[in-house]
């Protein structure tokens, strides 16, 4: 017999919606820490991606009788979390930027690789400036380290189209990065 | 932005299409400065313990938002959290991890951390209040291993971190235990 913490996303996702709100817990457990960095990466500020994964959570439980496949609610929570970060990112754009730079210079302290830092500060900070189509395909391949299949079928799209946006922010960061080479 | 553009063999070995061997002899310094451009990404994983309990306190907050104050109680004594950032793939540090300490006191004037990593020191690492919320934070790099803390409060009050394990200090008090 399979323990609770075991169970698949389909039968907690049933669970739920039969009344057993407390199991909701066990999903973002599992979860939550999957799609932080991709957010934080996207919002710039980790503290502005905690309440994105939060309020993500939220609102898939509040939509939760609409997920058609609840065996793939980790591809569909994927997909509000996604939404979220994309207005977060429209409503609050030159906070993140200080806070990314403060994030990463908070690590580079920590690891002493002190050479790198000003490349990575320039390099968080130039990521911003890229529209967040362009943000989401580099954190999904250079920092989540997804293929370009695998990043197509998360997003419902095509590879070409997905290798045109990422050609497009190469050429911006080198853009932004050009005091930096 | 003109002029700024990568060679697109720069961009197919950025995209792992291809290798620094492929290019030619003439595109090897752009495909240096484009492989600089990458080496500066960050990868640190992100952990957000705190959320669990977010998501399921706005639920339950929710839940019961005509008797909002009833809740206040749990949610105070749930209130502290600890939040580490762990090194991802590949790790600045095998060594050393950053954490973010958490707690929420609306009413304090006042919070530091005091623990094995500061010599007890209350006056060493100050957290930060943020805005109006009463959500106090730090962030701290610490070796991995062991480490003993609790919260000061105003200056006065040793409070351990109720969203950790904690051990007798051997004088009557508890403190908080976090392992990295």
């Amino acid at each position: 017999m399979r323990s609770e913490s075991q169970a698949a996303d389909g039968e907690i996702v049933r669970a739920v919606l039969a009344g057993d709100r407390e199991r909701y817990a066990q999903l973002v457990e599992r979860y939550r820490d999957r799609y932080a960095r991709y957010a934080a990466r996207m919002l710039g500020s980790v503290d502005a991606a905690e309440d994105a994964v939060q309020d993500a959570f939220v609102r898939a439980y509040d939509q939760l009788a609409q997920c058609k496949d609840p065996d793939k609610f980790v591809g569909w929570f994927f997909l509000i979390l996604r939404n979220r970060c994309f207005a977060e990112r429209r409503r609050n754009r030159t906070s993140a930027s200080l806070e990314a730079a403060n994030e990463v210079a908070a690590v580079d302290r920590a690891d002493g690789g002190a050479e790198s830092a000003e490349r990575r500060r320039a390099l968080q900070l130039a990521l911003l400036e890229l529209t967040p189509d362009q943000r989401e395909v580099f954190v999904l391949k250079h920092v989540e380290g997804l293929s370009y299949s695998e990043i197509a079928e998360r997003l419902s799209t095509s590879v070409p189209s997905l290798k045109m946006r990422m050609h497009r922010a190469y050429d911006k960061l080198r853009y932004e990065l050009r005091d930096h080479t | 932005m003109s002029g700024h553009e990568f060679h697109p063999l720069v961009k197919q070995l950025l995209d792992g299409d291809i290798t620094r061997a492929d290019l030619p002899a003439e595109l090897r310094a752009e495909g240096e400065e484009a492989l600089r451009l990458l080496a500066g990404v960050e990868r640190t994983a992100v952990s957000m313990p705190a959320v669990t309990w977010r998501v399921m306190a706005a639920l339950e907050r929710r839940r019961r938002r005509f008797l909002p104050w009833l809740l206040a109680p749990a949610l105070a004594i749930a209130a502290a959290l600890v939040i580490w950032l762990w090194p991802g793939t590949p790790p600045p540090s095998a060594s050393l991890v950053t954490v973010r300490f958490v707690l929420v006191a609306p009413e304090a004037r006042q919070v530091s951390l005091a623990g094995t990593f500061n010599q007890w020191d209350p006056q060493a690492t100050p957290l930060v209040r943020a805005g109006a919320t009463g959500v106090w934070t730090a962030t701290v790099t610490l070796p991995a291993g062991q480490h003993q803390y609790v919260f000061v409060v105003d200056g006065a009050r040793w409070v351990p971190d109720p969203g950790a394990p904690a051990v007798d200090d051997g004088f009557g008090r508890r403190n908080s235990v976090l392992t990295l």
